[in-house]
């Protein structure tokens, strides 16, 4: 393979793989405090990608027309209603159960999925939509045919997935909410008995994670320019399974799963056959989990008697 | 909180109340007929263009007198492109609902089982937008469509690419579907026949659903083809040719009917990605005469006439005139009537031979230019 | 609500405060509900421009608020206080009905009531109700065959859909390659769809809980997968037709197919394509009475109560010598039998099979089942497979909200029930001649 097509699917790999991070950050967290698989959660990225769209549209139909501006608001406006949404997921349809068994969330979660799905099919309709290439600048390395062309979007999306990561990861490791977050993870009644409201803290932990993904779904709709209400389906079961493959419950984990998931992909159907590349990544997460069974970067599991 | 729709829902419920008892009282004087397709579920976009057909089709039947002196009703019937709800939602047209003729299923590998029973109970089928050849190649004698056939505009787009655009370097992509893949393989085949197989420098699936198709175009970067050609849907053509253009991958693209479709300018993020793209079609439904009045009824009811919807109103054109015809609703003898007689449709004369297919499927080609339009090319 | 609390007194609510609550939380509610739905539903993006509806959003979010209102209200009441209390008192119920070990069995009647309505139940049903119900009976199957691995041993299987998957094609596959009848593919699948269940079992259950879910949810993503691209093989997304059952060598087709009679002209009946989904809701029906025997007994088994044991604490299972492995091996394999069965009556049924039919939403919909059903009931599960297959097909009158319908609904009876529709029962156990 020419040094250009491995540069090029490199990029592509990371590009990939840091939106399967971000998106699985929302899993990992989740499931690290209380448990559950939130199936939702793909289905939350689904919806970020139809406010970027209705938030740039509505901001251009008023007569704006500084594109910087408009980013900015359109991705705090798109944070917003993501979390405002993850927020009040959990507090309709999941912390009802909490408490019961630890399946009843899980078939919640899939009914919160299929009314998201239907409730944007039935508002916005059913048909593929898009938003006009913004930032159409790409960056070419090289001469003649052999080129590496990569466009500003990719380049924007691996530098804000690496931002929001290190950000996130000094929020947990270095504030109140994250000290209070990482007790609830390890010991939730231990938490509860020492003063922290930990219905709260779930709660934003949600909020976290539907702000992650809703930066994930600002970035996809840049770089790709389409998106339908059946996004969340296929990205929300890769981002889980980049979650699994680093250690669910772990935040580098998420980010490097993310990462050699993205990059697995790119690198099998550069050099082998596009049609089995996602039998080749759950074939690496299934190899993976039978040699750490608690993936790359998980603590392995006390066994309690 | 999160149910956004949840008032039209019940409005839906009593309206659907009031239409089935409504429905009760004047069975007698109306004809039902189904149109079945995926309402919800991943392609729900084409089954909304066979309901928008069909329903304008039958308000225009129903305005000019209905069938015999009947007025038709339509009903919904979705399968979400799922085989199982397809054989499930066949016989709740048959039996509940009594139909009289169906307009539908628009996945193929539901078209297969529905129309199974379908032929079982002697029920006239027509499907807009089902190409796969195993559609009709099953002798069932009530099934028909008003679309082409795979293996007829596959072979089309290779003698296109060989003769025309003299390729060098054929990439060929499908979306693993019965429908993209049958044509891309259709396309193939007389790739071989025109004995250019050895152009042909990749054979590849990508996943339906999915956006990021980056990995696959460096691909066909590095094999240096001078020629796409995919076989698959509008959905996945536009971000696929969006990330070639990023890539800086010149290579001309070709496609099929699938993705001839206004939303692809949308899908693909603006028409400069799509543009000297060529695709093959049938004939442009919106630009037959006959059908420039109808179109404009459509705009006035605020329907972009798009991808099936006009062959779901022409297929019910079909059913109407051989009902008209036959003075019976019995699926044999209308299938008998339509494989012998002429119908002036929407999209101009149509008629059929023993397996259901259309005899003169018309296709051409297509190309689309900068502002995001696409015209007839000669040949 | 701990507010709320406050505001009743043992002598009476006071009104005043509890109002003044319930219009704060409906203003509450109204202002999020605009928030969450005010782009979505109200701004609807039409090309590169968005329409105007914002009327659909206020209006709902007006609907949503007065409904608060209310039920804060409501709340107040003595009818509301009871109702929330009886509400709470269910959810607080354990997992596991004990019933006493001397309670006479009545269930006995109602088992014999339940198998003449099933029989009969074909002869008065039009051939759609039937077909719904040869599919609730398929689903139900299903559930039975997870409901040992899920509900029994505990490990959560999200993947089931693969060996449904292995059964249909085996049918299928074996009918067009092998010549094989529905007779002889029937016990062939099932035993293919337990060797699948013990090569991917074999290596992957000393995984934990979720990470047992995931690799599962993979390997079903893989079979579909390889299912879908081994084109020459399977057919791909063309799918492959799979052949109809016949009784005694008898077709149950208009005209014989390849020699054989057709039942109709054996018997000298006219035909009627309803004779062959009696014919296979009978079977099945056979076969899922079987499995309701059969499960029950091995429950009773050695082999099921290590099951059970096992879900409920591994480490002290191993500690009294039990091989976890092993039996866990077996609850997947017995599981995976089963959903071969049911795949080859799914394939039998429908006549044709391809892949579409095996996605992760079928796997989610069977682990539903499951767990609706109450992890380990038999006769939830039964209920709960009735429940999820007939409930698409009664929403079907929403047309376009059928879907968004059944969602909620979902949702709804996870609130309403988080432990399932049916207790799982158990008999106590009872020292008999001991202390004398």
């Amino acid at each position: 393979m020419d040094w250009h097509i491995l540069a090029q699917q490199l990029v592509n790999g990371l590009t990939l793989g840091s939106i399967y991070g971000l998106i699985a950050i929302g899993y990992t967290m989740v499931y690290g405090i209380i448990g559950m698989i939130n199936f939702a959660h793909g289905d939350v990225y689904m919806l970020s990608a139809y406010v970027t769209a209705i938030s740039l549209a509505t901001l251009f139909s008023f007569g704006l027309d500084s594109l910087p501006f408009a980013l900015l608001v359109t991705l705090v406006m798109t944070m917003v209603i993501t979390a405002a949404y993850g927020w009040t997921i959990e507090r309709i349809a999941y912390r009802p159960l909490r408490g019961s068994t630890r399946l009843a969330p899980l078939i919640s979660a899939i009914g919160v999925s299929l009314v998201l799905q239907n409730g944007v099919q039935l508002s916005q309709g059913a048909r593929t939509q898009g938003v006009p290439s913004l930032i159409p600048t790409t960056l070419r390395f090289g001469e003649g045919d052999d080129f590496v062309q990569i466009t500003l979007v990719q380049v924007m999306i691996i530098v804000v997935s690496l931002s929001s990561m290190a950000a996130l990861t000094w929020l947990i490791q270095r504030t109140s909410l994250g000290r209070q977050c990482r007790a609830t993870q390890q010991d939730r009644r231990m938490a509860a008995i020492l003063g922290i409201n930990t219905d709260r803290i779930i709660s934003s932990v949600f909020i976290i994670g539907a702000a992650m993904a809703a930066i994930a779904g600002v970035l996809v709709t840049l770089n790709y320019g389409s998106f339908d209400f059946y996004i969340g389906f296929v990205t929300g079961i890769k981002a889980f399974t980049a979650a699994v493959l680093g250690g669910i419950g772990s935040l580098p984990g998420a980010m490097l799963g993310g990462l050699i998931l993205g990059l697995a992909e790119a690198l099998f159907s550069g050099m082998v056959n596009t049609d089995y590349k996602d039998v080749f990544a759950f074939s690496l997460l299934v190899l993976v989990l039978i040699f750490r069974p608690t993936g790359l970067l998980g603590k392995p599991e006390v066994e309690k008697v | 909180m999160d149910l956004p729709s949840f008032p039209r829902g019940l409005l839906a419920m009593v309206l659907a109340g009031g239409l089935s008892l409504s429905g009760l009282a004047s069975a007698a004087e109306t004809i039902k007929i189904g149109v079945a397709g995926p309402m919800t579920g991943g392609n729900a976009a084409f089954g909304e263009q066979f309901w928008n057909g069909a329903s304008q089709a039958a308000a225009a039947i129903n305005a000019a007198g209905g069938i015999n002196g009947k007025q038709i009703e339509l009903v919904k019937g979705d399968d979400a492109c799922e085989p199982k709800q397809a054989v499930a939602v066949a016989n709740r047209l048959l039996d509940q609902d009594k139909v009289a003729a169906v307009i539908g299923h628009f996945c193929s590998s539901s078209t297969i089982p529905a129309s199974e029973v379908y032929a079982d109970a002697g029920v006239l089928v027509i499907t807009p937008g089902s190409t796969n050849p195993k559609v009709t190649e099953r002798g069932l004698p009530t099934v028909f469509r008003m679309c082409g056939r795979d293996d007829q505009q596959g072979p089309m787009a290779a003698d296109f690419i060989v003769k025309k655009l003299k390729a060098k370097k054929i990439a060929v992509v499908h979306d693993k579907d019965t429908y993209g893949q049958g044509i891309a393989d259709a396309m193939r085949a007389r790739l071989k026949e025109l004995k250019a197989d050895k152009k042909e420098v990749l054979y590849e699936g990508l996943t339906r659903g999915e956006k990021d198709f980056n990995p696959l175009v460096t691909k066909i970067k590095g094999t240096g083809a001078d020629e796409v050609y995919f076989g698959g849907l509008y959905n996945e053509a536009g971000p696929l040719l969006r990330q070639m253009r990023d890539q800086g991958v010149k290579a001309t693209f070709v496609s099929g009917d699938g993705s001839l479709d206004p939303a692809i300018v949308a899908a693909a993020g603006g028409p400069k990605f799509i543009e000297g793209s060529y695709m093959t079609s049938v004939r442009e439904a919106r630009n037959i005469p006959a059908a420039k009045k109808v179109v404009a009824k459509f705009k006035a009811a605020g329907i972009d006439p798009a991808g099936y919807t006009l062959y779901a109103y022409a297929s019910l054109q079909s059913i109407a005139d051989a009902m008209k015809a036959t003075k019976s609703t019995d699926g044999k003898k209308l299938a008998d009537w339509l494989k012998s007689h002429t119908v002036t449709t929407v999209l101009g004369p149509k008629n059929w031979d023993a397996k259901g297919d259309l005899k003169e499927s018309g296709f051409s080609i297509y190309v689309w230019d900068a502002n995001g339009n696409y015209k007839e090319i000669a040949l | 609500m701990p507010p709320i609390a406050a505001a009743v007194s043992t002598t009476g609510v006071r009104w005043n405060l509890v109002f003044r609550q319930a219009v704060l939380e409906a203003t509450a509610a109204f202002a999020l509900a605009l928030l969450l739905l005010g782009p979505i539903v109200g701004l609807v993006l039409d090309g590169y421009q968005v329409r105007n509806e914002l009327q659909r959003p206020l209006l709902i979010a007006a609907i949503i608020a007065a409904g608060r209102f209310l039920v804060t209200l409501a709340m107040h009441t003595p009818t509301g206080q009871t109702a929330l209390e009886r509400f709470n008192a269910r959810r607080r119920q354990p997992g596991v009905l004990v019933v006493s070990a001397s309670e006479s069995d009545r269930q006995r009647w109602w088992l014999l009531a339940i198998v003449v309505v099933s029989l009969t139940l074909p002869l008065l049903a039009s051939k759609y109700w039937l077909t719904v119900l040869i599919q609730a009976m398929i689903y139900v199957l299903l559930g039975l065959g997870l409901n040992i691995v899920v509900g029994l041993a505990g490990l959560l299987d999200l993947g089931y859909v693969a060996f449904y998957a292995v059964g249909a094609y085996g049918l299928a596959l074996g009918a067009q390659y092998l010549d094989l009848g529905f007779w002889s593919a029937l016990p062939l699948a099932a035993m293919l769809a337990a060797l699948f269940g013990g090569v991917l079992g074999f290596p992957v259950l000393r995984m934990h809980g979720d990470y047992l879910a995931i690799v599962t949810l993979g390997f079903g993503e893989i079979i579909r997968l390889v299912l879908n691209n081994w084109l020459e093989f399977t057919g791909g997304p063309n799918g492959v037709s799979a052949p109809a059952p016949q009784l005694f060598g008898l077709e149950f087709t208009r005209t014989a197919k390849d020699g054989g009679v057709p039942f109709h002209e054996y018997f000298q009946i006219s035909y009627d394509p309803l004779h062959r989904f009696i014919f296979i809701y009978l079977v099945l029906f056979l076969i899922v009475c079987l499995m309701v025997v059969v499960v029950t007994r091995l429950r009773n088994m050695p082999v099921g109560r290590a099951w059970e044991a096992l879900r409920e604490d591994e480490i002290a299972c191993r500690a009294l010598g039990i091989n976890h492995v092993l039996v866990k091996l077996s609850a997947f394999m017995m599981g995976a039998t089963v959903g071969g069965i049911a795949g080859v009556f799914f394939a039998t049924y429908q006549g044709f099979i391809n892949p579409t039919s095996f996605n992760f939403f079928e796997s989610a919909l069977i682990v539903a089942i499951v767990v609706l059903g109450g992890l380990g009931s038999t006769t939830g599960v039964i209920v709960a497979a009735l429940v999820l297959t007939i409930l698409p097909e009664l929403l079907r009158a929403f047309a376009d909200y059928r879907v968004f319908a059944f969602g909620v609904l979902m949702v709804l009876m996870m609130i309403w029930r988080p432990r399932g529709l049916i207790r799982p029962r158990r008999r106590a156990f009872e020292v008999k001649g001991l202390c004398r």
